[in-house]
């Protein structure tokens, strides 16, 4: 049938997950990037917006990018990807929690030094969980593999 | 009358199944960053040394020295049933956690020290940075409590 290939020639491992026509995999790929440029467009907002004007809050980028780091590293160096828990995943998930509170840290400090005004700062924050959020259901959907190798990207 | 309290038990209600470590690990994330986020509030908030004496920054630099002095040992390699003994064996490992622990509590102490010996005793009009060293201090100190003494090694196997 027509759905069953499209949905073979996206999944690499030979699995698909299809429902009523309509890949689980690709609803949730749309999602997701929707997430993220709903996210984005809430950062972009806070500092560009003419009442604010201000391009501190982009530096939560820089936090963006890293959130995921420490969970990939984990995941490459731990052999057994079967086991829920491990010394190594649970020092992951401390420092991704870490980047997560310095993410919402940033721009609460920013505005109480006023280099930005609250409203931006409320924008921004929104924004923030709006990504981790996106980056969450990532994870959750995409993460889960029984063999996640690096030729899947 | 006697019964009310029955069904209050939360015990029961929060799963401490497979997520104990996961939620052991947020919670410390949380409390160790949310405690150095502080401080960097209340280091751009005050700048002047006068507001604000920078040098009380040490006592969270030893704070964060004793979170991973403590979490560096496991409770299995003090217990001595660890299969690798590392390069200091049981004695060291011992001596290490209680330096570690002896700082942690210092720690804590000594910023409380610099809240009521600096700030409220001196009668300073902004008390702010000697809060902040306080919370800053108690944050690290019970996130790292939580690190320790959360995770269950019985998960790791």
């Amino acid at each position: 049938t027509k759905w069953s290939l499209v949905c073979e020639s996206r999944s690499a491992s030979g699995q698909h997950t299809c429902s009523a026509g309509v890949c689980i995999r690709e609803t949730a790929l749309i999602s997701l990037s929707f997430g993220g440029a709903i996210g984005l467009m809430f950062l972009m907002l806070g500092c560009a917006l003419p009442i604010y004007n201000q391009y501190w809050p982009l530096f939560v980028l820089f936090f963006y990018i890293l959130s995921p780091i420490p969970y990939c590293i984990a995941r490459r160096l731990v052999d057994d990807t079967d086991a829920m828990s491990n010394a190594c995943k649970e020092l992951a998930i401390f420092l991704t929690t870490g980047i997560v509170v310095s993410a919402f840290g940033l721009p609460i400090v920013f505005a109480r030094a006023h280099l930005i005004e609250w409203g931006a700062c409320a924008l921004v924050l929104t924004g923030n969980t709006v990504i981790f959020a996106t980056i969450l259901g990532f994870f959750l959907v995409f993460g889960s593999n029984d063999d996640f190798s690096w030729q899947q990207w | 009358m006697s019964g009310f309290l029955e069904g209050l038990r939360c015990s029961e209600c929060i799963d401490w199944g497979e997520k104990r470590n996961t939620i052991a690990s947020i919670a410390a994330g949380v409390l160790f960053f949310t405690g150095w986020w502080i401080i960097i509030d209340a280091a751009i908030i005050c700048p002047t040394m006068e507001e604000f004496n920078h040098s009380y920054h040490a006592c969270g630099v030893i704070a964060t020295i004793t979170f991973l002095m403590i979490n560096a040992v496991s409770n299995g390699q003090v217990r001595g049933d660890s299969y690798s003994e590392g390069c200091l064996g049981q004695t060291g490992a011992c001596i290490w956690l209680f330096i570690g622990f002896m700082l942690a509590f210092g720690s804590l102490i000594a910023s409380m020290w610099i809240l009521f010996g600096g700030y409220v005793a001196k009668e300073k009009a902004i008390v702010y940075s000697g809060i902040a060293v306080f919370f800053q201090n108690a944050f690290i100190f019970f996130g790292g409590l939580v690190f320790k003494f959360g995770l269950t090694e019985a998960l790791w196997q």
